[in-house]
């Protein structure tokens, strides 16, 4: 059953995830990254990991998503016959990206070895308080980065000033 | 729990498949704003091999570096739509190819 | 899990998901003759006692209309979009706590449909998802009203889900739970004696935001900005015929008996009886399933009474501006969720939590 699962959730994820970059129309795109997305959260619930297949949902389908498609739909684009290079030039990236791909995961799969412990019942309060003491640090900094993105985004989308002081949002 | 023994190494398919998919994305499509998608995609796929380890080995460390990644991942795509939105202001257009005021 | 469990968590599920939809065809006839109530004529009275059949009527007429797909829409997605906002709609009634337990043939099984360890998350997390159908159906049809009703919705949405979150937030800090079952069951007993326990003496700030956002993120009257109908129409679903309209009125009623059940769970005690402790009340009873009974009676009469607040701001508070609905969320209700997190971490760090 589990393994049944689990490849379907894996075929599910990358059918969507190649959906993504096939599709013509942004919109596609966006709704084939929304099912890649609850794949991959469905893939975190195979592997245990319950709180990360939540904030997967929360953060990155709740918010991130949405951000693309109200972008998309902002500007509403016209469906341009974008034709991706020649054919010819596809097929052989796509070759290469595979290629590497394999390579790419024969290297990984020597690198981790191959034993299978518990799952830490209470994960949620180990992570939670690893984030307070061992990777206190990093999280402030976050925390300042955030912030420094946030004053970016209103500098980088500010529109022109009213001239005669009228209330501007 | 147990995990599937026979599929033990499915997931490191599943993640550099979606590396794969994202970085040809990344360098193929002109739409802008499908580039930036491909960016999560590849973050994603990451995202998949850190969670997949940090279960494995029963060290939670994997699944703090998501966290941050996922921190991460919406600045810089509230950011980079942010741009978006302003080259469209800009050149009426959010194809790659119209921005090439750059390009000496 | 023998086949007796399997059976009896089907039927529960089955039991529990068919009630919350009962709330579509009650609020339908409460809505509108609390409407009339409170405009002071008689609504509608005709169809049964008291117009009580008024839904079955309702529903019968816009089953029986035609039903017509405009030429202009991107179908797909056109026709997809009610069933993506019902579906998230209908999935995280799961995670709602109705009750302790049942017992069939000596065997305890909880009042919930599956009891999920990060609850309150994932209501959050699957109750963000209904916006998808608001913003593809809005964009499939094609008509810039609906453009423009989608739009508000999902910026009115992101928008109103950060205080939904920090509040939450400060409530799990408070209870040192996302389980809603754990935080119903710290919810017992009595405050000094004379208040019940219960999550909003000691959350009344938190309590506040997410009510206030709770309308925001189920377009509910002062927040109804993606379907104005004096500006846009009808907003969203301007485009879609008969019954794809009932699916989106089917959806906005559930996810409000899923935000008022999630208030009921963090801040009203879920299934507690204010004063009385389970065990006293078990004793008088003498029966768990009785018990149960009178939980679940508990829960549904809470959930009532919010649904009956919704209507009754629903005709009571005018609409909000657009750029007035963005400033409450971003100058307002931000900044004082922000604040109570942090006097709520405060006082954790001086009660000396565990």
């Amino acid at each position: 059953m589990r393994e049944i699962l689990f490849v379907a959730f894996s075929l599910f994820t990358i059918g969507a995830a190649s959906g993504v970059f096939l599709a013509r129309n942004p919109v596609y795109s966006a709704f084939s990254l929304i099912l890649s997305f609850f794949g991959l959260s469905g893939l975190y619930l195979l592997w245990g990991s319950t709180f990360m297949a939540m904030i997967q949902i929360l953060i990155y389908t709740g918010a991130i998503v949405v951000l693309f498609v109200f972008v998309v739909m902002l500007l509403n684009l016209q469906v341009n016959r974008e034709n991706p290079s020649n054919l010819l030039t596809l097929g052989i990236s796509a070759g290469a990206v595979w290629f590497f791909s394999l390579i790419l995961l024969r290297v990984l799969t020597r690198a981790i070895p191959n034993k299978i412990p518990e799952i830490p019942t209470d994960q949620l309060r180990t992570i939670s308080k690893l984030l307070f003491t061992r990777y206190l640090w990093p999280f402030e900094v976050l925390s300042l980065f955030l912030l420094v993105m946030i004053i970016a985004i209103f500098a980088i989308t500010r529109t022109q000033e009213i001239p005669h002081g009228g209330e501007q949002r | 729990m147990n995990f599937p023994t026979s599929l033990t190494y499915w997931s490191h398919f599943v993640a550099v498949a979606m590396f794969a998919l994202g970085l040809l994305g990344f360098l193929l499509r002109k739409n802008t704003i499908v580039v930036l998608m491909c960016i999560e995609l590849m973050l994603n796929a990451v995202n998949l091999l850190l969670i997949e380890t940090s279960m494995r080995t029963n060290t939670p460390d994997g699944i703090i570096l998501v966290v941050f990644v996922v921190t991460v991942a919406a600045a810089e795509v509230a950011v980079g739509l942010g741009i978006v939105l302003n080259l469209y202001r800009l050149k009426g257009s959010v194809n790659l190819d119209h921005f090439k005021s750059l390009q000496g | 899990m023998e086949w007796t469990d399997i059976i009896i968590t089907a039927i529960k599920t089955a039991v529990i998901y068919l009630g919350m939809v009962q709330v579509v065809p009650i609020m339908l006839i409460v809505e509108r003759r609390g409407a009339a109530l409170m405009q002071d004529r008689p609504g509608p009275n005709r169809v049964g006692p008291f117009g009580l059949f008024q839904p079955v009527a309702d529903v019968i007429k816009m089953m029986m209309k035609e039903v017509t797909i405009p030429r202009q829409v991107n179908k797909a997605l056109y026709l997809l979009g009610p069933f993506l906002v019902l579906f998230p709609a209908s999935l995280v009634v799961a995670a709602l706590p109705f009750g302790d337990f049942f017992t069939v043939f000596e065997k305890n099984y909880p009042l919930q449909v599956a009891n999920i360890d990060v609850g309150v998350l994932y209501i959050l997390a699957i109750g963000s998802l209904g916006i998808y159908g608001i913003l593809f159906g809005g964009w499939a049809s094609n008509n810039k009203f609906s453009l423009m009703g989608a739009m508000r919705s999902s910026s009115q949405i992101i928008s109103y889900e950060i205080p939904l979150g920090l509040a939450a937030c400060s409530a799990v800090l408070w209870y040192g739970h996302f389980n809603l079952r754990e935080m119903v069951y710290t919810q017992e007993g009595t405050l000094m004696g004379v208040l019940p326990n219960w999550g909003i003496f000691y959350q009344p700030l938190g309590f506040l935001l997410f009510f206030i956002s709770a309308f925001a993120e189920t377009n509910r009257l002062p927040f109804d900005l993606p379907e104005t109908e004096a500006e846009l129409v009808a907003g969203f679903h301007t485009e879609y015929g008969p019954m794809d309209f009932g699916t989106f009125f089917m959806a906005e009623y559930m996810n409000m008996a899923t935000m008022s059940g999630l208030m009921v769970a963090m801040y009203f005690g879920g299934w507690h009886l204010p004063w009385i402790s389970d065990a006293t009340l078990l004793q008088w009873l003498g029966s768990r399933n009785l018990l149960a009974a009178l939980q679940v009676l508990s829960v549904v009469v809470k959930i009532s009474f919010f649904m009956l607040v919704f209507v009754w701001v629903r005709w009571t508070l005018p609409r909000f501006r657009f750029d007035q609905l963005m400033r409450l969320a971003w100058r307002n209700l931000i900044p004082l969720g922000l604040i109570n997190l942090v006097i709520t971490a405060v006082i954790m760090y001086f009660r000396g939590a565990a």
